[in-house]
Order: C-alpha cells, then structure tokens, then sequence
C-alpha cells in the first residue's frame, strides 16, 4: 500500500480498503478502516496520491506532539550502551502531491489509541502511549499496525539506571518503510531522571525509503530538536 | 579672522535676554531628547511585541514617546527664559484634578501591565473570574473580553480581573472529572466497577497516567455508590466525560446492572385491612 500512486488504484488488506476510482471523469478517493470511512472527490490532472507511514500522535484527534513507548522495566549499568528493539503505533497518512504543493488528504490507522500524561499535572505533557515488548533483534510486526523502533539507550551516568518508557518528539520523528515500518531513535540518560531522546535520520534496513512528515506537509516551521525526559523514565 | 565661540554663545538673539548659547542648549536638549524618546519608545514596542495587540502597543508606545518629549521640553524651556512656576502650580492643580478624575483608568491600566505580565490568563483561555464563566477574547490594556459560553459579550474590567479569584481551567494539561453512579444493592459492585474501568480503558482520552479509579463511595439510602475519577486532556475532558457517561451506563445496562429506582420499606403495627365505606356504616 505505501507508495505512489498516478492514477486508478485498489489495495485491500483486512479490516482496510484504500482505493481511487474514476466515476464519470471525477476521480474519487475513498478509504475504510475497521468500520470507518472517508472519502472525497479529487479534481486533478497532474498531481499524484503518496501514501506513507506517518507519525502516530494524530488518531482519533491531533491533541499532541508526543509519543510514549513503555517496556519491561530494564536497569543499565553506568557507562553502558545498549541497543534494543521495540514496536510503536503506525498510523497511515495519504498526501496529495502536485508540481509545487504537497496537501495531507486522509490519516487512518488499525487498532486502538490510548493518551498518557508525562510528568505532573501542572506541567506535564499529554503524550500517545503505547506498550511494547522489549526485544534483542528486530521483531516481526503486524504491518500497517506497528512498526520497528531501534532504541540505542546509553547510561552517561554513574549510577545504574531503571529505564521503562521513553518519550519522542513527533516531530522529530524519521520514518522508513519498505515491506515494513521503522525508525532510529537514541536515550541519552544524562542524569537518574533526565534523557535526551532523538530520531536518527537513517534507514533501519539499506532499501527503506523515508515517509514524508505531516509538518513539513502542513508547512509548519520546526525547530529539529531531540526531547528532554526531564520527568523520569521509569 | 580670529572664531571666538564664547562670543557667539553670548551674542544676544534680540528676543528678551536669550543668548545664541541658550538657543543652542535648548535645541541640544530638544534633539537629544526626542532622539532618547524615539530610542526607547521603539525598544518599548520591541518588548510588547509578543505581549500586546498592535492598536495597544502603538498606543502606549505613543504615551510614552510623549510623556519624554514634554518632560524634555519642560526640562529645555528654561534656556528660552520662560518662567514654569506658574505652570507648576497650575500643572499641580490639573495633576491632582485629573489623578483624582483618572484614579480608576490608571489602575486598570497597571492592572492590565501586571496581567500581560504575569500571564494568568491567555487568549481562548477557560475562565471563571468574578462570577463571569467564558473564553477569553482579549486581553486589552484597560479591560479583559471575555466570551461567556452563551456567547455573550463581556467586558471586565482589569482591575476587577487583577483582583478577583481567577480560576483558569485549561492552565494545566490535564483536569480530572468524576461521575457518581448508583446500583441496587442486588447488583454486584465489582462487576459493575470492572465494567465501569473497562468501558474507561477503551476510551483514547481516558488517561492512562494518572491512572482512572472507580470504587464504592456510599451504601446510599437506594443504592450503592460508585464513583469514578477520571483524568482527560483539558481541550478535550468535556466530550470525554459525555461519551464515556452514556457508554459506562450503556454497558451496565447491557449487564443486567441497572440504575435504582427509590424505594422505601414500611412495617404497619397491625396487618393491613381493606375496609369500604358500607362496612362502616
């Protein structure tokens, strides 16, 4: 399904049915997933659909820019790096794309969401939560539900540390795709309760192309900057 | 040919006793002195840029290029001979006249200073302050508008805002809302508050940290009572508490667990006995 698309297409797969169709000369996108569905007529001669991963913190409604994996509570010896793998949400975003512009049509996603609060309440930050399991090489994921997120944590302190969540910046976020969904990402812990996190802009696999991002898409200036867990990560 | 500046300075310029000199220092005072006013007037509208609306910022920074400027020309007059005693005691006068006049505005305006300040509130903030419920519009230099949620204007004015209870419910991320839910008593409580936390764990907003609680609160006169506390993104609780309440109540009803009607046992000290009127004629 991730790709682009010129013209007429169909692609079915469960619960999800993503198609264009040319009714009358107009051209007509239409989507359903899991008992949902969307659809709009496109006028359009040149331009071309994108359909990509795109970052999770969009579904049922655009309330953050964060994302919270929690995993088994892990403890890291001071100086120590460690690489490990985990699943994160996948949400599908689907971008209209002519000669100079480039407009995000539909964002969808299988399964269900679930929102978090990161630090206290006063200040804290509403983030999307996910549960992952922790494993050593990379899991076999449900496609078009999760993806792969390498996770090289590194203990600059000198005290063992109990790590059992981390905290990214969406839009930071780099995201490849081939057959499957993954992104590079690093802890820094720079202290017993701060991190710094960060997307690497590389492919988890040689191959995998880059998704286009929501906020370059919706022309939204950021600053690339990784996140600062200053509330703990355990 | 010999230039002799003492001279010039002293040469009379033929309007009363004003020497060159005295008009030099005047215009030197003058030029300086609106070069000042102009300096600190555009860093003033520099500093408000983030805090104030345009109209606002052009206006004060204006006050305050003014207030310089006459303070400077009344500093410069003296060079041109022009007694301000008189001028004093009248500008005392109107000063007291007019301080009493604008005591009000004036404390609106430092009020509105202290606000855009210290941020309490912001624009398209939920507020209840002095009795007044709404989103904020503006926050304007002498007064706050506010919207109320039956979409009435409402202008307060700042003082009032400065010195009331304001009560800001989007300041933290998250606010927490609960529900009272009332079962019979022949209905199992941990059912129903197993149902209930389930029904709150498939909802996306229902946060996962602070973690929901549901538990029995009151063995009422009815019923038992159950209440649920549940924390939502402040943007969103509303819906959240609305959708949740008719799905946990759908849910109970689809398990047979129901709301109670009220109900009250009354124990006669003789058997009841239907009687008509003919018995007892």
């Amino acid at each position: 399904m991730f790709g682009y698309y010129n013209d007429t297409f169909r692609y079915e797969v469960g619960d999800i049915l993503v198609e264009t169709e040319r009714i009358d000369g107009l051209l007509t996108y239409r989507r359903r997933c899991e008992g949902r569905a969307f659809e709009r007529i496109l006028v359009s001669k040149t331009g071309r659909l994108i359909i990509n991963p795109v970052e999770p913190v969009n579904l049922p409604k655009d309330i953050t820019d964060f994302l919270l994996v929690e995993f088994s509570p892990m403890f890291i010896e001071p100086g120590a790096i460690q690489t490990i793998y985990l699943k994160f949400p996948v949400e599908i975003g689907v971008f209209l794309e002519a000669a100079k512009d480039i407009k995000v049509l539909d964002i969808f996603g299988a399964g269900s969401q679930k929102y978090t609060l990161y630090g206290p309440p006063t200040n804290g930050i509403i983030a999307r939560w996910y549960r992952s399991a922790v494993y050593s090489e990379i899991p076999s994921v449900e496609r078009f539900r999760e993806g792969t997120l390498e996770l090289s944590i590194q203990n600059t302190t000198r005290e063992w540390v109990e790590v059992s969540r981390v905290v990214f910046k969406s839009v930071n976020m780099k995201i490849y795709y081939d057959d499957t969904v993954a992104a590079v990402t690093t802890m820094k812990i720079v202290s017993p309760t701060m991190a710094e996190t960060n997307f690497v802009d590389t492919p988890l696999m040689p191959g995998m192309t880059r998704s286009i991002e929501l906020y370059k898409a919706r022309k939204i200036p950021v600053i690339e900057r990784g996140y600062l867990m200053e509330w703990g990560f355990s | 040919m010999m230039f002799n500046a003492t001279a010039i300075q002293n040469m009379p310029t033929g309007v009363g006793a004003i020497t060159v000199g005295d008009l030099l220092w005047f215009v030197i005072i003058i030029v300086v002195g609106v070069a000042i006013a102009k300096v600190i007037s555009i860093n003033v509208r520099r500093a408000l840029t983030e805090r104030l609306p345009k109209n606002e910022r052009e206006l004060l920074t204006k006050v305050i290029y003014y207030i310089i400027v006459i303070w400077v020309v009344i500093i410069a007059l003296p060079y041109l001979n022009v007694d301000l005693s008189g001028l004093l005691v009248a500008g005392g006068i109107a000063g007291l006249v007019i301080g009493f006049a604008s005591q009000s505005v004036v404390s609106n305006l430092v009020s509105g200073l202290f606000l855009m300040f210290e941020h309490p509130i912001k624009i398209g903030d939920n507020i209840n302050v002095a009795g007044i419920s709404g989103s904020v519009e503006d926050v304007r230099i002498l007064s706050t508008i506010v919207k109320t949620y039956d979409g009435i204007y409402t202008r307060i004015p700042n003082e009032k805002v400065f010195t009331s209870n304001i009560t800001n419910y989007v300041h933290n991320a998250v606010r927490r809302f609960e529900y009272s839910i009332r079962i019979r008593y022949e209905d199992d409580a941990d059912t129903a508050i197993r149902i209930t936390k389930g029904v709150i764990a498939t909802h996306p907003f229902a946060l996962k940290n602070p973690a929901p609680s549901v538990f029995v609160d009151k063995i009422g006169e009815n019923g038992i009572n159950l209440t649920a506390r549940i924390w939502a993104p402040t943007r969103n609780w509303w819906e959240v508490r609305v959708e949740l309440l008719r799905e946990i109540v759908k849910k109970l009803e689809e398990n047979g667990i129901d709301i109670p009607y009220p109900q009250r046992t009354v124990q006669f000290r003789d058997d009841l006995r239907v009687t008509t009127g003919k018995e007892e004629e």
